[in-house]
């Protein structure tokens, strides 16, 4: 039997037209066939957040995804557009700035969890920005760095968006 | 390392109809095929090779089987598609059912909730699902579709034993329908658990009280449970202690004592029976009294 299945999946703004394996989960395409390395993989169950990946703008972890489902949605991960994305390159830089980086393992999924909460709420309070990241776990516990820097976030892309 | 483990091979189909599906599992040998629906528990079952299906169907792609929609009755219908990330954005939920958004916003993060559906929570037929317990104390009745038509049941009698439905093999879980809610009503669903988050509930329990029209009588009480027993189960005998009485400490403590002797706990690593007997006894109390201040007060309003 050939495995393979032809299918083509939009990741940052660029088609891939890949043969994969349908048991193949969107974390292990990404990596491994799309060599997108970004994508961290660490729990395999839901638990740490470290693959999260927006798909169709809706955060979700990509270890708990078939890559198979993903075809015909659009698919952002932390490397971004290769044009450059600029409201993910400020989320970037006030986590570098406040000192939300530690060892970097959760960074990629912290961040892209909170491109999706500014999408949907501009300015969270502590406790919404608290409640997005629940499902993202910091070994190094630096959570009060990332809450400011997702604050500094906020508040310089809302400048942004006066001028 | 299950962790790191590939999941096992198999074959993928994405139908786009129920009615596709419907004829894709009209042959009925269950472990030949898998329906898939968010994956947050499929998956990880076939990653510990507790499932290894030859076909796994998934349901993404149906998209007839996502909706929330207000019934010309009052009630509310919902496709076991809906994500709970949708649940909670449906205006209709969060003010008629609110023990529903309540509830939903308990289960896992916003990565979870955009993927796991209700259907999904409903038919993994787990004692901790937390989605079941509140759904009963809305008197909650489901649809399971075949090839061979289509019936609806209750909720309360979807789980004969532990991790299994009433469901044939060539049968999916379809569309959950709640009735219009009653006047002077109100309920709630308290999760215990270790963390603040993230966790499986430890014991889960759905109260929903409908007073009469003095507003002090209660009229009817829905007692649920996760983790009560090898299934979500209705506690009807304890209902009935409160049925028609004046709501009031005392009366209270029968229920919870009658919530006892109908639950039987497990002893697992999280807690054992005992503990769970504890909080199944504290948290019946607190869950009805929670529901009877909230109906009464609606009761004040009108
Ligand atoms: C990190 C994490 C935290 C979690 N926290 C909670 C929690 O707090 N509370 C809770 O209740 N659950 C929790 N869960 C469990 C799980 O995510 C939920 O039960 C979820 O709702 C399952 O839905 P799903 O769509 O992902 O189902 P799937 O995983 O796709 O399916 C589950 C089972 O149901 C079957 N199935 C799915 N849809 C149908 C259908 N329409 N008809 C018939 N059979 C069907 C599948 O074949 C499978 O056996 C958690 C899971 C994870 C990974």
């Amino acid at each position: 039997m050939n495995d393979l299945v032809d299918v083509s999946l939009q990741v940052n703004g660029v088609r891939y037209d890949v043969a994969i394996r349908p048991w193949r989960t969107l974390l292990e395409v990404l990596r491994e066939t799309l060599g997108m390395t970004g994508t961290k993989r660490s729990c395999g169950e839901g638990q740490c957040g470290t693959c999260s990946v927006l798909i169709d703008g809706e955060v979700v972890n990509a270890c708990l995804y078939l890559a198979i489902e993903a075809q015909g949605k659009e698919i952002e991960t932390i490397e971004g557009r290769p044009e450059g994305e600029p409201v993910l390159q400020q989320i970037q830089r006030s986590f570098a700035e406040k000192g939300a980086v530690q060892c970097g393992f959760c960074t990629p999924g912290m961040v892209i969890a909170t491109k999706a909460l500014l999408g949907d709420n501009p300015q969270p309070s502590e406790d919404e920005i608290r409640e997005a990241l629940v499902g993202h776990l910091c070994r190094c516990t630096g959570y009060v760095q990332i809450v400011e820097a997702i604050q500094d976030a906020a508040s310089r892309l809302a400048r942004e968006r006066l001028r | 390392m299950t962790y790191l483990r590939r999941l096992p091979k198999f074959e993928y189909v994405g139908p786009r109809t129920l009615t596709e599906v419907c004829s894709l599992i009209s042959g009925g040998a269950p472990d030949d095929a898998m329906l898939l629906a968010g994956g947050t528990d499929a998956i990880l079952q076939m990653r510990r090779r507790e499932r290894v299906p030859r076909r796994v169907i998934g349901l993404k792609g149906v998209a007839e089987l996502d909706f929330v929609r207000e019934q010309a009755d009052g009630g509310l219908s919902i496709g076991a598609m809906t994500t709970l990330h949708s649940l909670l954005s449906a205006p209709a939920i969060r003010q008629r059912y609110a023990i529903l958004h309540e509830t939903a916003a308990q289960i896992g993060g916003p990565e979870l909730r955009n993927i796991a559906t209700i259907g999904g929570n409903i038919a993994g037929a787990l004692p901790c699902a937390d989605l079941p317990p509140a759904l009963m104390t809305l008197d909650a009745q489901i649809k399971l579709s075949s090839h061979r038509g289509e019936r609806w049941m209750p909720l309360r009698d979807f789980f004969p034993e532990f991790g299994r439905t009433v469901a044939q093999d060539d049968e999916l879980l379809s569309e959950i329908k709640l009735p219009r809610p009653a006047p002077y009503s109100a309920g709630t669903y308290l999760k215990f658990h270790d963390r603040q988050s993230m966790d499986m509930t430890v014991v889960g329990v759905g109260a929903f009280v409908v007073l009469d029209d003095d507003g002090r009588t209660v009229r009817e009480l829905r007692l649920a449970y996760a983790n009560g027993a090898p299934t979500v189960f209705r506690a009807m005998k304890a209902e009935a202690v409160l049925c028609g009485q004046l709501f009031g400490e005392k009366v209270l403590d029968a229920v919870a004592e009658a919530a006892c002797s109908e639950s039987s706990p497990r002893t697992s690593w999280r807690a054992n029976a005992g503990y769970r007997l504890s909080l199944i006894r504290a948290l019946t109390k607190r869950a009805i009294r929670r529901s009877w201040q909230s109906a009464s007060s609606q009761k004040g309003t009108k």
